[in-house]
């Protein structure tokens, strides 16, 4: 069976500082991430339909469970690096997806999504080769993209329900810029933290 | 199709991105006060910095729509 590693205390850019153990990758905390693919149907077909209150609830459900799967795993202790990138991917696809739907059907204005969307395959790229300097999977972590990606998932929200769509598009964009530039510098110039259990 | 009426449905909005952006403030600018006095230098220190303070800043932006959309603000 596949394993990831166990991540313990959390520090920035993916160091940890606790012993490493052994986590399964089939455990209760990915299931709960990966549910999160089942919201993206479900939220396709109720913005086909221009369902705006069902479209709102499925996004909520799919942020929610974001929430959870972190919760689930402190409950049974099942973190890893593996757990961690696949939330980041799964935030990634959700998100992106859920950004897309909104524009393509004209419920998000189009210039600041291309933007978002291009900041995001950016930060997904600078995330590679940080993954390469690192010279292991880790998954690179700062207190502000925490926040952002919270607001990547009002976004769709925001758009769903109507709810002031222009005036939270241009305002993400600006900041999440911002968040790029000072991550990237972080990801591509600082010296990347040793490996989990080196300082152990 | 709606799950609950128009007007239940704005004035949980307006929970959901006002309530939680206020608090949201509250909490990033408590933790920011509590991190007064360590070392910026400190990797850690300064991504928590940096964090909090972009945390506030997107907390007044939804506190800021959860008034434009009540009307409260111009926009």
């Amino acid at each position: 069976m596949a394993t990831a590693t166990a991540r313990g205390a959390r520090s920035p850019a993916g160091s940890s500082t606790r012993t490493p153990r052994v986590v399964s990758r089939w455990n209760p905390a990915n299931a709960v991430t990966a549910s999160r693919f089942l919201t993206l149907p479900a939220l396709w077909w109720a913005i086909d339909r221009g369902y705006h209150q069902f479209a709102t609830l499925f996004i909520m459900v799919c942020a929610l469970l974001d929430k959870l799967d972190g919760l689930v795993a402190k409950i049974f202790d099942c973190r890893s690096q593996f757990g961690e990138l696949f939330d980041a991917i799964t935030d990634g696809i959700c998100y992106g997806f859920g950004l897309i739907l909104v524009a393509a059907y004209g419920w998000a204005p189009l210039l600041p999504v291309v933007l978002v969307i291009t900041m995001g395959v950016t930060n997904t790229a600078l995330r590679g080769v940080y993954i390469r300097r690192a010279g292991r999977p880790v998954n690179y972590k700062s207190y502000a993209m925490e926040r952002i990606v919270a607001y990547t998932g009002y976004l769709i929200g925001f758009a769903t329900a109507g709810m002031q769509v222009v005036y939270f598009y241009w305002a993400f964009v600006p900041i999440m810029l911002v968040i790029l530039v000072h991550d990237g510098k972080r990801m591509l110039v600082d010296p990347v933290p040793p490996a989990e259990g080196a300082r152990a | 199709m709606t799950i609950v009426p128009e007007g239940v449905f704005h004035w949980f909005l307006t929970l959901v991105t006002g309530g939680f952006a206020g608090l949201w403030v509250i909490h990033d600018l408590v933790f920011l006060i509590r991190l007064a006095g360590a070392d910026r230098r400190d990797p850690l220190v300064a991504d928590k910095w940096f964090g909090y303070v972009l945390g506030m800043v997107m907390g007044l932006i939804g506190v800021l729509g959860a008034l434009r959309f009540n009307g409260v603000l111009a926009g």
